[in-house]
């Protein structure tokens, strides 16, 4: 199931590099995420929509959040190119594509707490 | 990386998990990092803490990475400060872009913790390239600029050695290049204690300090032996063999000497390996080229050196020209030389003599364009009768000591006689007596013509009637050196005697020799219907001296000097 | 290669070949090719062929040949010289000092 949400090959680089600061990093990242979500949604401008797009693929990118970061893609390429059309739909499966990205992160949080 | 040699490395990205994992790989490969979170803080951070590599997203707020970037690299001026965009930009425009604000490269996410080490160990490399280059850079111009300081200050010291002497002498006109001398020109003159004027072009093999150094010694004999009036072959050969001791084998001197003797109306020149010298008539045809004819000076030892003067008859207004090799090697943009054609043009074209080196260095910089620094130009003017060259200098006073009676007997013998030459040690000598030091010129030259007439007319039995015309004047001087090289005996004496009269002194002097003898009177008499090239001698003497006879059937001159 | 160098099978006669300027950037190379030779030649030849021009230093480089090869004893032949390099060698009067044709 989280294979095809996450590239293992770099959460094990993450979880080297990071050492004790790896809890710490996936907290940022699923507090940023929120944040960048909500940009998303509350963008006024298909300029703003790409700049949140942007940023919110390449922290997925770095998490390992492969699926995430190849829809935010989409949706920076589709925000430099109006209409908008459609778009709604691309943004609603971000946000479930990050709700699956959240789970495995959570869970991730409490294997490491409790071990 | 060796260990300890860790960069401070800064990490500018507005994403705080991008920013976290970056400074978090950079930091376990032994770097300290700094971190900012947009374009602003980034410029403000690198002004403050001068990190030697930056990692700079492209897309942040506030101030972008482009923009970023074009003010760090305005604030690293000629340093290199490597920055590597952090972009996952996958547009080819952006990545220009990123290049064109002074990005040295990429890295795309999700970041590879082996990559960034690769990129940043490439980086450095490069930074300490352009560090070393920028520090070997500041090295050279630092030695150059020493460099450029000794120079002046060498040039200064060589300047007090190596004097122009009597370059500014009315009849003569010369121009050097400021800082010839380093490219090894060397250009002397002096008078002799008879008013001859000596002229002596050089120049050094190489270029620089080395080309100069030779140029000390050289300047110390010309005017020591000038001044004390030796003969041009005596100055020659100590020159050479001075140059030959100290210089390298690989370096040598071309060199031009030449005497202008008013008295006499002649050039005698000697021309070891410089461009042809010319001859010019008052109106600036060219007579003869005064070629080279020897090896440069330093080359031979004292055994082979050839010391043979060239005499060339020099009327009054008629000109010597001597220039280095600079003028005709002058290049144009084809590497083609000047040349002794276009030099010869201009010398035809030449009207007025004053202008001959305005038009030459036109004519220079009209070929070339690119100026020379070794161009050395002289042009000697016979002066007129009427145009006396400025005193020969005065030996200083040696104390109140002044020998006022004595006597001396001098003969100089055999094969002595094809190279010695007494003098200049006598006239050294009777400069001790007090009354005859204001006249040390006129002394000179009577007893070089006396000296000069016993070895010619007395001793090699040379009629004096060949210095006719130019061709027998050459005749004259090539029977000269044939019968001297093959003279094994024969005898020149002289007798000087100092005595105190009336309030006085007086000097006498009897110069002898063994040859066949004149018809005194005959030759007076035509001495004193010629103004041609020869007869000169006498007419000389009796002007300079008190009184003068010729006795012993022509054998002996008797002159006196009287105080 | 400026300067090319050719030893006889008998080892006795070494050539020297100068190609293009014969000034002293060729300094270091002149010099090798005569002091790096396993034995000292009895006769050298410096042949001018191929070069195009000549100034004073390579005539101090002639000198220092010359010298290694024995001073006045020296067999040292110039060979090849084109008519403007025979001038300039004419100008200093070597043909004195060696063997120019």
């Amino acid at each position: 199931m989280a294979d095809m949400h996450i590239d293992h090959k770099v959460l094990s680089d993450l979880r080297e590099v990071m050492e004790d600061g790896y809890l710490q990093l996936v907290q940022t990242f699923l507090d940023d995420s929120e944040r960048r979500l909500g940009q998303l949604h509350a963008a006024r401008s298909a300029q703003e929509l790409g700049a949140a797009a942007h940023s919110f693929k390449g922290s997925s990118s770095n998490m390992g959040a492969v699926a995430l970061a190849g829809l935010c893609q989409q949706l920076e390429d589709r925000a430099r190119r109006p209409p908008l059309f459609g778009i709604e739909d691309l943004i609603s499966r971000i946000d479930q594509e990050f709700a699956e990205v959240q789970r495995f992160y959570r869970a991730e949080q409490q294997g490491i707490s409790a071990g | 990386m060796p260990a300890g040699q860790g960069l401070t490395v800064l990490v500018a990205e507005d994403s705080d998990v991008d920013r976290m994992l970056l400074a978090r790989i950079v930091k376990r490969q032994g770097h300290q990092v700094v971190t900012a979170q947009n374009g602003q803080e980034a410029v403000a951070l690198f002004s403050e803490r001068r990190p030697q590599l930056v990692l700079l997203d492209a897309l942040m707020p506030v101030m972008d990475g482009f923009e970023a970037a074009r003010q760090i690299k305005a604030l690293a001026g000629e340093a290199l400060v490597p920055i590597i965009f952090l972009t996952s930009l996958n547009e080819e425009q952006a990545l220009v872009r990123c290049l064109e604000a002074g990005g040295d490269d990429f890295m795309a996410k999700p970041y590879s913790a082996v990559i960034l080490a690769a990129k940043i160990r490439a980086m450095d490399r490069l930074r300490r390239l352009q560090d070393t280059v920028l520090q070997q850079r500041d090295q050279i111009a630092r030695h150059h600029h020493h460099l450029l300081n000794e120079q002046r200050v060498a040039k200064a010291v060589f300047d007090k050695v190596a004097h122009s002497g009597c370059l500014g002498a009315p009849n003569i006109r010369s121009v050097q290049s400021p800082y010839a001398l380093f490219n090894g020109d060397l250009m002397l003159a002096a008078f002799t204690p008879s008013g001859d004027m000596r002229v002596f072009l050089g120049d050094f093999t190489g270029h620089g300090l080395p080309a100069a150094v030779g140029a000390m010694p050289l300047a110390e004999v010309f005017y020591g032996m000038t001044a004390k009036g030796y003969t041009m072959p005596q100055v020659l050969r100590e020159m050479n063999a001075k140059l030959k001791r100290i210089l390298p084998v690989d370096m040598f001197c071309c060199a031009l000497l030449l005497n202008l003797s008013q008295q006499r109306a002649v050039v005698e020149v000697w021309n070891g390996g410089m461009p042809d010298g010319y001859r010019l008539s008052a109106e600036g045809a060219v007579l003869t080229p005064l070629q080279s004819r020897h090896l440069p000076l330093g080359i031979l030892g004292p055994g082979q050196f050839d010391d043979a003067v060239e005499v060339w008859p020099l009327a009054a207004g008629e000109r010597v020209l001597l220039l280095s090799d600079g003028v005709l090697e002058t290049a144009d943009a084809q590497e083609r030389l000047f040349g002794e054609q276009r030099l010869r043009s201009v010398l035809a074209g030449n009207r007025e003599p004053a202008l001959l080196f305005s038009e030459l260095m036109q004519a220079l910089a009209l070929f070339g364009g690119q100026p020379r620094d070794d161009i050395s130009l002289c042009d000697i003017r016979m002066p007129g009768a009427q145009e006396p060259l400025p005193a020969p200098v005065n030996y200083p006073d040696s104390g109140p000591t002044s020998p006022a009676d004595w006597s001396l007997g001098f003969e100089v013998r055999g094969q002595s006689l094809r190279q010695f030459n007494p003098v200049p040690y006598l006239v050294q000598l009777l400069q001790q007596v007090h009354g005859l030091r204001t006249r040390g010129g006129n002394l000179y030259s009577v007893l070089s013509e006396l000296y000069s007439n016993a070895l010619e007319h007395g001793v090699l039995g040379l009629d004096s009637q060949l210095k006719r015309d130019v061709q027998g004047f050459a005749d004259y001087y090539q029977e000269r050196a044939r019968r001297l090289a093959l003279l094994s005996e024969g005898f020149v004496r002289i007798d000087l005697v100092v005595e105190p009269h009336a309030q006085g002194g007086r000097l006498k002097i009897d110069v002898r020799d063994s040859g066949e003898g004149f018809d005194v009177q005959q030759v007076l008499s035509r001495a004193a219907l010629q103004q041609g090239l020869s007869g000169r001698g006498l007419e000389l003497v009796r002007r300079l001296s008190s009184s003068a006879t010729w006795a012993e059937g022509g054998r002996c001159a008797r002159v006196e000097f009287a105080w | 290669m400026a300067v090319e160098t050719d030893f006889s099978q008998d080892g006795k006669k070494l050539t020297i070949r100068i190609k293009g300027r014969f000034d002293f950037g060729r300094h270091q190379e002149f010099r090798d090719a005569y002091e790096r030779q396993p034995s000292r030649p009895d006769a050298v030849v410096v042949d001018l062929q191929d070069t195009t021009y000549l100034d004073s230093s390579a005539l101090g480089m002639l000198l220092m040949l010359r010298d290694y090869a024995g001073g006045d004893e020296a067999d040292v032949r110039v060979v090849h010289a084109s008519s403007d390099v025979r001038k300039i060698l004419a100008i200093s009067n070597f043909d004195k000092l060696f063997d120019i044709s």
